[in-house]
């Protein structure tokens, strides 16, 4: 996507507050989250969260209604808060506000203030935070939650030895590696927050409900006593900021540094530690000596790269830094959120290694979307991205490698465990980076360089950049990579005059068929007027669709009478088209073509015709394929139409000048846009012309039917005559138009056989003309002056034993069940076919009592297959015909009539059944039903094999009742 | 300990044997943990595999970044509707209003992508701020001739069911224009979102049979296809909660009938490619159809059987969205040898849930808007193998040590159709059977009282001791693991085979081994 929308995101790279406050409750032990708005965010929070950590997460939502939302909310969420305590028990409570709560201006810490006077009992601590979704992202949303519990927190100040150490939203693995560090430095600390076991627990042991795990409240009323705050996060807001406020209120010294992510920010904060008193674990030297090994080890192949960070800020602020260290250069770095001094920090960062490296461009984004990036990605020639799963869509599209290190994770497992703190963590990464860009140029170095060198170019073409290893734009890789991506399409563009490479690239391939094609005109009817004494042809009616519409046409269906384009009996399916055919060429020797003529547009059923085509050629290898259209489509199709062996095309072309067109054509619909008037005339035109050049580049013959309509356009068609011509076609069919009833020109006056013949003549000059065309129907078959059609019309007798209108009558004649008689018993024998009604709502299995069904769902079947007639509802009105799909087939309410009525009406209603299928029936409704000599089965399977095994029960029943009469007698 | 249920939630929770009616269709219980999701969410649910609609979330950026591409319903054509576009409302945007950015969002989609058709989802806030989209979306359709229409779906309007009527409502909508239509041959597929092909598969039955389809709502459905299903004779429903409404109002005001089907399963499978037969063909599609479905029937059956063999017997717990794939899914657990202990949905109706009371045991726990509380306790109270739901539910089950099955939008293989049935056996089988159960299931390990963390015991792995192989000391392990599956409290079920009574034998032998090493 080049084109890009200021007004819009386009794919976001961010997520929003909530589900950064509920994130970092996650950290707090034994608490629990509510999100007061409507059910949706707290499922959709759930699920992201979900699919990234692979944990349960559980966060309960106060379920606003509209009623809530105009009156207030306070009542869901106390009851809310209730409900939740009571399920889980939690030591605390984080009330999270969305959109909708802020807009509508709830009141939160009211609401839980009146519910703790009238709760005193409750023990519960109730965090609340303010988290609307427009005024922030995942990263404020979880320092806001951070400082809400801070600042809502009762606190001891007593002074203690502790360090508080405030982080931003890290994986649970890499707190966990936070926490043995600060152990291991032989420190006392209070991580805010602590997501490692919550967010990553174990399997196998009982499982809690209740996030057992994180911080303690207790814990955080001691920060206010802390020797320091570290707060490894460099670009949260003041004013959400837990370590400001600890030393705003209680003089706790604040320390701010980076995520220690890489080698610069890891050494700064193990200083940090060391300051504090802490002692740096011997484990850490060795882990810092096997970075620098690795970094080392890994510097050429980071030098070949050119990395997209994208996501939240410390977290693509510290990955950049890492990717400078290592000579990876950042070409593009993106945060998804409003952070200008992100922006700033990271220019201050890439632009030394960028200066240092010749032809090396980068960009630094703010507040992108994956539109910006992208654009970006492509600009600065990216060969490797580096974030959250969220790229996985720019990475399919451009073919790059994607390094997963971010939340979300949603395509692969482990985002619970991503590690990017510490050397460990550096280590990690530089090892999936460098492997991405080793792996992407093994995949590709073979071809590249023998394409280069091998493949028939003249020697000395090497690729211009020399700083990096991607591929040369432009060359085979990097072509067949933008291939393979999946091309973004651009629909409903209006495209006049598009022509697809495709389509050009076939032209010229043709020449050979060119010359049979044109011997191929000696047997046309329609192009020979010779051959139209001795050859027939056949329409088939496959094409129904039209994407023009016309102000001279009407598309008939039904009119076995009429004579003239855009008329059939009935619309045939391509093996239906298959069977005609072959029928027709048995009857008659002369077939020498076969078309599809509408009723529609040939190529607006493109599938169909295909399909037709096809399936003939299979069985003809001979027969002249010739198409009409009205040529919108042909830029499209004329490549495969040469391909299918069509050889001969008629496009009717009505005007060459858009503003006559705009009189005749009233809509055309192209590419799923629908155009009119002079828009609609004039790509319809460039399109007519630009097909009729293809179609005769690739050495199919054209011919172009020109309706000629008075006063409309009979001065223009010479012009038009000259335009098609000059667009290849080799014949001409100036016809006169047939006023139809129902058209909008169904009143303008018919031009008269003289002025036509003189038109005619006029133009012979410039184009050979068709005198001899007939107007023929769209299912019209045999010579052009015998047409045989009628004797074709009706089913296919191979098919069609029922067409549906009979049934359709038969079924109607069985509709009044008053007038069947009610069958005595044993009359029919036991193998024939017994109606049978089934009492079921949804149709699929029996699902309804026989006395509360509205309906009945009448099956025949001979106890091997079953078959749905109609469907009736219980009182006897508008039966819904099963077999032509007329009426409806009614799921209505219920008639909330009760008693013997409603009983009375349904044994009416099944009288000419031989078996009643339900899923549960009372005595007495069943004691009648066999008064009736209907049989009962009470069931609640498919309603297929119910059907079946009652109708097999009934017979061995009657079987074993004639067994017994026979032994009694 | 099981988890209390919530008085106000004691209506929805019943066994199948109660008389009493379940609770269902009402508002969730705010604090409950409902499963459920939003309005927004049903709309966009029907709606987004329209692949060639531009699709824009009118609202802050949440809505959007939510239900950006999360699903797997696949297109012919194409691809805009994978991307996410949100008008990003900020605060200033709520204080002074978004209808300007939205217009000015719609003026430039016009310019660039020109689609024939945009959906203006409005969320929560849009219509607490008093934007008038109505007036957009009709000034755009007034000035580009294009179809441009609001989806007004705040999330407290209703749950998920309320998006799906809108929807049906924004798609009608579409329809209308196009109403006057000659009818064709063709039947419309309703109620199948393309997830994994399935509606390419579905198609490939009706072609196979002869009955051709007209428009498909909405898996891989674009504007030029949508707006031909006028023509249709016959609408075929597949999953009924979504569809429902739309199939009714088509049948109103365009009369098109309409009829269930489920593709799910064998048999049902095979009874929808037959009714579709009866309805919308002659004879020789009758026959057709008869002979196909019986053909790919018995095939699959086939397929099936050795799977049915590992299955039967086991127990199968189902939550999911709505009534009709729950009934589908009992039946289909049913197919296999499988018993239902506990069946639930997010939005069924009461005529659901009285068919799901019929087709289970007496005992089977039967829940209507549970919450993961709720379905915890029944997992384990009912002791359930196998938990069928969506991707919330999905950590909730392999904490509890419990096999899964994933039938949500995000899967990327069919589970409709015949292909669709094998498919589910074979997920089914994959997880129920697979090794891992035998080890997190198992009590705590071997030579260890509290913990449940197998490698303090060092001389476990450090020695394969007395002379043995290491892969018999893991053999010993296995079975020793296995064991602990068996001993489990309420757990005593036989061993399926021998060959598991004598990795049982072998099992209680290590464990005897380890404790006098100890």
């Amino acid at each position: 996507m080049s084109s890009r929308i200021v007004n819009l995101n386009t794919n976001p790279c961010k997520m929003c507050m909530p589900l950064g406050a509920v994130n970092a409750f996650y950290g707090i032990a034994r608490c629990m989250s509510l999100l007061h708005g409507s059910q949706g965010c707290s499922t959709y929070i759930r699920r992201h969260m979900a699919t990234h950590y692979h944990e349960p997460v559980d966060i309960a939502s106060s379920s606003l209604t509209e009623e809530g939302t105009v009156f207030g909310g306070e009542r869901n969420l106390i009851r809310g808060l209730d409900n939740l305590i009571a399920l889980y028990r939690p030591e605390v409570v984080a009330v999270a506000t969305t959109c909708l709560a802020e807009t509508i201006g709830e009141d939160v810490q009211a609401a839980v203030r009146a519910r703790r006077e009238s709760r005193p009992d409750c023990r519960t601590t109730v965090i609340t935070v303010s988290t609307a979704g427009y005024s922030g992202t995942r990263y404020e949303g979880w320092f806001r939650a951070l400082h809400a519990l801070v600042s809502q927190t009762a606190m001891d100040p007593a002074p203690h030895a502790g360090v508080n150490v405030v982080t931003g939203p890290v994986s649970p693995a890499d707190t966990r590696a936070l926490k043995r560090l600060l152990r291991e430095a032989g420190l006392t600390f209070t991580l805010l927050p602590d997501i490692s076991d919550n967010l990553d627990g174990g399997c196998g042991g009982t499982y809690s409900r209740l996030p057992e795990g994180g911080t303690p409240l207790a814990a955080i009323a001691r920060t206010a006593g802390a020797r320091a705050t570290l707060e490894l996060a460099t670009f949260v807001p003041e004013d959400a900021s837990p370590g400001r406020l600890l030393e705003q209120q209680y003089g706790v010294p604040l320390f701010r540094l980076n995520l220690p992510v890489g080698l610069r920010d890891t050494d700064a904060f193990l200083t940090a530690l060391e300051e504090l008193g802490g002692t740096i674990p011997a484990g850490e030297y060795e882990e810092r000596a096997r970075y620098l090994d690795a970094m080392v080890d890994a510097h050429k192949h980071n030098a070949l790269g050119r990395a997209a960070v994208f996501g939240e800020p410390d977290l693509v602020y510290g990955l950049t830094r890492l990717c400078c260290e290592n000579g990876l250069l950042p070409a593009v770095a993106a945060g998804g959120a409003d952070c200008p001094a992100l922006k700033t920090a990271l220019e201050e960062e890439i632009r030394p290694l960028a200066e240092n490296t010749p032809s090396a461009r980068f960009s630094v984004l703010n507040f992108a979307d994956f539109d910006d990036i992208e654009a970006a990605v492509a600009e600065n020639d990216v060969n490797l991205l580096i974030g959250s799963s969220d790229g996985r869509r720019a990475a399919h599209k451009h073919n790059i490698p994607l390094v997963r290190c971010a939340f979300p994770v949603h395509d692969h497992l482990g985002g619970q465990r991503i590690r990017v703190l510490g050397y460990a963590g550096a280590m990690r990464l530089l090892d999936a980076f460098a492997n991405a860009l080793i792996g992407s140029r093994e995949a590709s170095f073979r071809t590249e360089i023998y394409n280069r060198h091998c493949g028939g170019k003249p020697f000395g073409l090497f690729p211009e950049r020399l700083d990096t290893g991607c591929a040369e734009p432009g060359s085979p890789d990097a072509r067949a990579g933008a291939l393979r991506a999946v091309p973004e399409k651009k629909d409903g563009k209006p495209g006049p005059s598009v022509v697809p490479a495709a389509a050009r690239a076939v032209a010229g391939k043709h020449r050979e068929a060119a010359v049979n094609n044109a011997d191929k005109s000696a047997t046309h009817p329609c192009f020979s007027a010779s051959a139209a004494r001795t050859c027939a042809r056949i329409h088939l009616p496959v094409a129904p669709d039209c994407n023009i519409v016309c102000n001279y046409c009407v598309r008939g269906f039904s009119c076995p009478n009429e004579n003239r384009p855009g008329v059939t009996a009935e619309v045939l399916t391509p093996p239906e088209a298959l069977e005609r055919f072959l029928r027709v060429r048995e009857r008659m020797p002369a077939l020498t073509v076969a078309g599809i003529a509408g009723p529609g547009d040939a190529l607006a059923n493109f599938a169909a015709t295909t399909e037709t085509l096809r399936l003939i050629r299979r069985e003809d290898p001979d027969i002249t394929f010739c198409l009409s259209t009205n040529g919108l489509l042909l830029p499209l199709y004329a490549a495969q139409l040469a391909d299918l062996g069509v050889s001969h095309v008629t496009v009717t072309v009505n005007a060459a000048d858009p503003a006559v067109g705009a009189r005749i054509y009233r809509r055309a619909t192209y590419m799923g846009m629908s155009f009119q008037g002079e828009a609609a005339a004039a790509m319809l035109i460039s399109n007519q012309l630009a097909g009729l050049r293809l179609l005769t580049d690739a050495g199919i013959v054209c011919k172009a039917n020109i309706v000629l309509i008075k006063g409309i356009n009979e001065d223009h068609v010479e012009d038009v005559v000259r335009a098609v011509k000059s667009a290849g076609a080799s014949v001409a069919n100036i016809m006169q138009m047939i006023p139809v009833r129902g058209s909008a020109f169904e009143h303008l006056p018919l031009i008269s056989n003289r002025e036509h013949a003189a038109l005619r003549r006029r133009c012979e000059k410039l184009l050979p003309q068709m005198h001899h065309c007939r107007q023929c129907r769209a299912d019209a078959a045999g010579l052009l002056d015998e047409d045989q059609s009628y004797m074709l019309r009706g089913p296919v007798p191979a098919s069609g034993a029922a067409p549906a209108a009979e049934a359709g009558c038969a079924a109607e004649a069985e509709r009044a069940p008053a007038q069947v008689a009610v069958a005595p018993r044993n009359e029919v024998t036991e193998h024939a076919p017994v109606k049978v009604a089934v009492a079921s709502r949804s149709g699929i299995v029996v699902d309804q009592h026989f006395g509360a069904a509205g309906q009945f769902h009448i099956y025949e079947s001979d106890g091997l297959s079953t078959r749905l007639l109609e469907t009736r509802r219980v009182g006897g009105n508008n039966l819904g015909c099963g077999m032509c799909g007329r009426g409806p087939l009614p799921e209505g309410p219920e008639d909330a009539e009760q008693g013997g009525g409603k009983i009375a009406r349904a044994l009416e209603a099944v009288a000419d059944c031989r078996i009643v299928v339900v899923m549960r029936i009372g005595d007495s409704p069943s004691r009648r039903l066999a008064e009736r000599g209907i049989a009962v089965f009470s069931t609640y399977d498919g309603i297929d094999k119910a059907v079946m095994d009652a109708v097999l029960a009934r017979r061995d029943n009657i079987v074993a009742e004639r067994a017994r009469d026979a032994e009694t007698v | 300990m099981y988890a209390q249920v919530l008085e106000e939630r004691k209506d929805s929770i019943r066994v199948a044997a109660d008389a009493a009616p379940i609770r269902c269709g009402a508002d969730s219980v705010s604090g409950a943990v409902s499963q459920r999701a939003c309005v927004y969410s049903g709309a966009r649910v029907v709606l987004n595999p329209i692949t060639d609609a531009f699709h824009i979330v009118h609202g802050p950026i949440g809505c959007a970044a939510y239900t950006w591409d999360i699903r797997g319903s696949l297109s012919s054509g194409s691809e805009l509707y994978r991307n996410s576009f949100s008008t990003d409302l900020q605060e200033k945007d709520v204080v002074f209003g978004g209808a300007e950015k939205l217009a000015a969002a719609v003026d430039e989609v016009m310019r660039v992508y020109a689609p024939a058709l945009i959906f203006i989802y409005c969320t929560c806030i849009v219509g607490v701020i008093g934007d008038d989209v109505e007036a957009v979306c009709r000034n755009a359709e007034r000035r580009y001739g294009n179809r441009v229409v609001a989806v007004k779906a705040p999330g407290f309007s209703g749950n998920k069911a309320a998006g799906y009527r809108l929807a049906g409502d924004a798609l009608m909508r579409i329809l209308m224009p196009h109403r006057h239509q000659p009818k064709s041959e063709g039947v419309n597929i309703l109620g199948d979102y393309n997830l994994a092909g399935e509606m390419w598969i579905i198609k490939q039955y009706m072609r196979e049979i002869g009955v051709p389809v007209v428009s498909t709502f909405t898996g891989d459905a674009s504007y030029a296809s949508l707006v031909r299903a006028p023509s249709a004779r016959l609408n075929i429903v597949q999953c009924a909660g979504s569809m429902v409404h739309l199939a009714q109002r088509m049948e109103q005001e365009l009369g098109t009938p309409w009829i269930k089907a489920s593709f799910f399963g064998v048999e049902d499978t095979g009874t929808a490619i037959r009714r579709a037969a009866d309805l919308a063909g002659s004879a020789e599609t009758r026959r057709r159809a008869a002979e196909f479905t019986r053909r790919e029937s018995e095939r699959t059956v086939r397929l099936l059987a050795p799977y049915k063999a590992r299955l039967a017997g086991r127990k199968a717990a189902v939550f999911v969205g709505g009534g009709f794939k729950a009934v589908s899914l009992v039946r289909q657990f049913r197919e296999l040898g499988m018993e239902t202990v506990m069946v639930g949905t997010q939005n069924g109706r009461p005529e659901e849930y009285e068919v799901l009371g019929c087709l289970v045991a007496p005992d089977t726990v039967i829940l209507d808007d549970a919450n993961p509380a709720e379905l915890e306790r029944f997992l384990r109270e009912k002791g359930a193998d196998i938990l069928v739901g969506g991707v919330k539910e999905r950590p909730l089950a392999y904490k509890l040590g419990i096999a899964f099955c994933d039938h949500n939008h995000e899967r990327k293989h069919a589970l409709a159709g015949y292909e669709g049935a094998k498919n589910f056996a074979a997920e089914v089988n994959l997880s129920v059977n697979s090794p891992v159960w035998r080890h997190v299931r198992a009590r705590p390990a071997p030579g260890e009282k509290t913990s449940s963390f197998p490698s303090t015991s060092s001389k476990f792995s450090a020695r394969p001791a007395l002379g043995e192989k290491s892969g018999e000391a893991h053999a010993r392990q296995a079975g020793a693991a296995e064991c602990g599956v068996f001993r489990e409290a309420g757990r005593n079920r036989a061993p399926a085979s021998t060959a598991a009574a004598k990795t049982l034998e072998r099992g209680v032998a290590a464990l005897a081994y380890f404790r006098d090493e100890q």
